[in-house]
């Protein structure tokens, strides 16, 4: 009888330590009660916080930890995953799990929408009405703001200024499809006085960069320059699928070879850094990787508008939106807006953001002759002047970008199927996921 | 002792809760989520569609080519890394120098995680053979992981490198249970070396060709990492594997439900090729 009951001991210890792993996980927005006595302080509190922005963690949490010192009785947990479609699957997953983050990123209406039942609105928020014209559009819904911006990005063709002067080519006549044209023709006829080993560097393996950013330049006309119009339209036309065809394929022909298995860091990092090539097609947000390269290319570089349609209209847009989780707890939910608020509209948050993470401000009242590097001073010159168009691809359809045109464009660069049938099997895709 | 004395269930009863919760639970429920439409979203409800996932799968071109894209790959890996492996095991197991130190540069492979080894030889493919086939004009050495056939060759290279190491160590164990009086025997009946392989060390050794072979078919079929962060399913898709289109098509494309069903419709696939081939192995082997 004696090893019965042990055995039934041991059976019940373990039984017990199972459901004790079950409930280690619970740290979603917990209110803990540890500082009552200090009155003054209030209660305390723990916001989880979960972003996507993998290149200004560093500088982000130091201005949390600064946050934390002159509040308290505030602890925010700070976990960053970077990448578009990875930081969607891993919100997803936490979800699942149960582990809410109580600020998250959202990209647009699309994960709006999927998320709709968890964000809540923003409400006395000083940030929310700072925020420029149009940077809220995404995120409004019946006149409710729900998310906050992150910052402004820009793309365009990033060129060296140097390369382009030897050349004697001047980027601000390049405001057509024709002309820019004519100039990589110039440039690939003086290669080899220019040290060059092709004039573009075309990254066919990077999807996002003709899935997301090249499509919504040529397509945001036929959308109004409009996230919202995007996401409401049951069909694309391709409209100008000429001109962006004839974009691509002068990327690739001019481009160092072989483009398909050509990445962002071969891109950015090993050719154009290293003054390889001339002109890529990039955003603001490479500049730090070529500072660290060449910090002379760096300073050197300016940028272009894609020429679409005859015009030369630098799409500027909000890469992410900061949201509040509806599901925490009422003091956590305004905690986290004041943190936000503090960060964006604060002295020392203002430094924060434009000297450390190097973000063009989305917020009025900033000094903004701060900006320091020459990409984003052009991109805010851009949008002061009120020359810009949208960013639609943040409104296409789940899976659109990437799988399908991304794929698609793949194929065609390699020469199985016709520039027809990618526009055809993207607006089927279209269609039917929407 | 009786088998259903109540000691043995105590015993047994930790691990069966164990497997029933993370593998015997999640698969049922799996089957279920397979016949709904879901994205994935806990707060929405899965809507029940019956058997219209499965039969949207048999059409669905990128699933289809993913399964014959694996099925190649599967079938071309299982016989090389085996070939390799075995090869390396006689290789180390024979009378030359160095055998230990040998042994442990094979292994050392496979001690590195697969994403990693993905990045390693993604540079290897695409800088270092380009370099060296621009150096010597070699043009079969330049535009690797562009096209879907380097890609593939690139993937068996990689997995083979990776696994033969591991494989070797499993045919290392049987070939040193060898008794060296059949060897000795054989060769006073002056058998050359390759007829001893033939007659005497294969036959011995065949519980470990079920054994390896079952490993590399199983993990051919469920590779993932390498996939990803070697070629990560381009260009245009060709080079994805099954593992890799589950997983887009449940979380880049957020339709959960189907991608439950490709997982099981290729649980199934899996398992019956594992089992055919475990059953036919095993009647090869003989007993001493």
């Amino acid at each position: 009888m004696e090893k019965f009951k042990w055995s039934y001991a041991f059976l019940f210890t373990l039984i017990l330590m199972l459901g004790a792993c079950g409930n280690s996980g619970d740290a979603g927005g917990a209110v803990s009660d540890e500082t009552e006595e200090g009155g003054s302080e209030g209660e305390s509190v723990t916001i989880d916080l979960y972003q996507f922005k993998v290149e200004f963690r560093d500088q982000f949490e130091s201005l949390v930890a600064q946050y934390e010192e002159e509040n308290p009785n505030v602890t925010i947990n700070v976990e960053t995953v970077g990448g578009g479609n990875d930081y969607g699957a891993t919100l997803k997953s936490k979800i699942a799990s149960g582990e809410e983050p109580d600020i998250f990123n959202i990209g647009g209406p699309q994960d709006y929408a999927d998320h709709q039942d968890r964000i809540a609105p923003i409400e006395d928020s000083e940030a929310a009405d700072a925020a420029l014209d149009g940077t809220l559009e995404a995120v409004t819904v019946d006149d409710q703001v729900y998310g906050l911006p992150y910052n402004l990005e820009g793309y365009g063709l990033i060129y060296n200024k140097s390369i382009f002067e030897e050349a004697g080519i001047n980027p601000d006549d390049l405001t057509t499809m024709e002309d820019l044209q004519a100039a990589v023709e110039t440039l690939d006829g003086m290669k080899e006085e220019l040290g060059l080993e092709a004039v573009f560097a075309f990254p066919g393996k990077e999807r996002w960069v003709y899935g997301n950013h090249s499509s919504s330049s040529f397509l945001a006309p036929e959308f109004n320059n409009s996230v919202q119009e995007a996401f409401e339209s049951d069909t694309v036309e391709f409209e100008l699928s000429e001109e962006l065809k004839n974009y691509i394929d002068m990327q690739v022909e001019y481009s160092e070879q072989p483009v398909l298995s050509l990445d962002y860091s071969q891109q950015v990092e090993a050719l154009y850094s290293m003054e390889k090539v001339a002109m890529i097609q990039q955003g603001n947000w490479a500049y730090p990787s070529i500072e660290q390269i060449a910090p002379e290319v760096a300073e050197n570089s300016g940028i272009i508008p894609i020429p679409v349609a005859g015009e030369s209209k630098m799409p500027v847009g909000v890469p992410q939106y900061w949201v509040v989780n509806s599901g925490a707890e009422e003091n956590v939910q305004e905690a986290a807006v004041d943190f936000l608020d503090w960060m964006y509209t604060s002295d020392a948050g203002k430094e924060a953001v434009i000297n450390d993470f190097n973000f063009i401000p989305a917020y009025e009242g900033y000094d903004t002759s701060q900006i320091t590097d020459p990409l984003s001073q052009e991109i805010y010159q851009y949008s002061e002047e009120g020359n810009t168009s949208g960013w639609v691809f943040l409104g296409y359809p789940t899976g659109f970008a990437e799988e399908t045109f991304g794929n698609n464009v793949q194929q065609y660069i390699s020469g199985d199927i016709t520039w027809e049938e990618v526009v055809e099997n993207s607006k089927a895709y279209w269609e039917e996921n929407r | 002792m009786k088998t259903k004395n109540i000691m043995y269930w105590v015993f047994i009863a930790p691990v069966l809760a164990a497997l029933l919760i993370v593998v015997v639970v999640p698969f049922v429920w799996g089957i279920y989520y397979s016949l709904t439409e879901w994205s994935g979203d806990m707060a929405q409800t899965p809507v029940f569609t019956g058997f219209g996932n499965y039969v949207s799968l048999f059409s669905d071109p990128t699933f289809l080519g993913a399964l014959w894209f694996t099925f190649k790959y599967a079938i071309v890996t299982v016989i090389i890394i085996n070939v390799v492996g075995f090869s390396l095991a006689l290789i180390v197991t024979s009378y030359i120098k160095s055998k230990n130190f040998l042994r442990t540069v094979f292994f050392m492979p496979n001690l590195i995680g697969g994403l990693i080894l993905g990045f390693v030889w993604q540079f290897i493919f695409t800088d270092i053979f380009n370099t060296i086939g621009e150096a010597l004009g070699v043009e079969m050495l330049e535009g690797w992981l562009a096209t879907p056939a380097t890609g593939f060759w690139g993937l068996v290279i990689l997995h083979v490198w990776q696994m033969a190491g591991y494989i070797m160590i499993i045919y290392i164990a049987y070939l040193q249970s060898i008794p060296d009086e059949l060897l000795e025997a054989a060769d006073m009946d002056g058998a050359s070396y390759m007829q001893k392989l033939k007659n005497v060390v294969m036959p011995l050794v065949a519980p470990a060709f079920t054994v390896s072979m079952f490993l590399t078919l199983s993990g051919a079929f469920k590779i993932y990492d390498q996939n990803l962060s070697l070629t990560g399913g381009g260009p245009g898709g060709t080079t994805k594997m099954i593992a890799m289109d589950i997983v887009d098509t449940a979380f880049a494309m957020n339709t959960m439900g189907l991608a439950q069903a490709k997982a099981v419709i290729f649980f199934i696939i899996v398992a019956l090729l594992s089992l055919t081939q475990v059953y036919y192995n095993k009647k090869k082997e003989v007993e001493l």
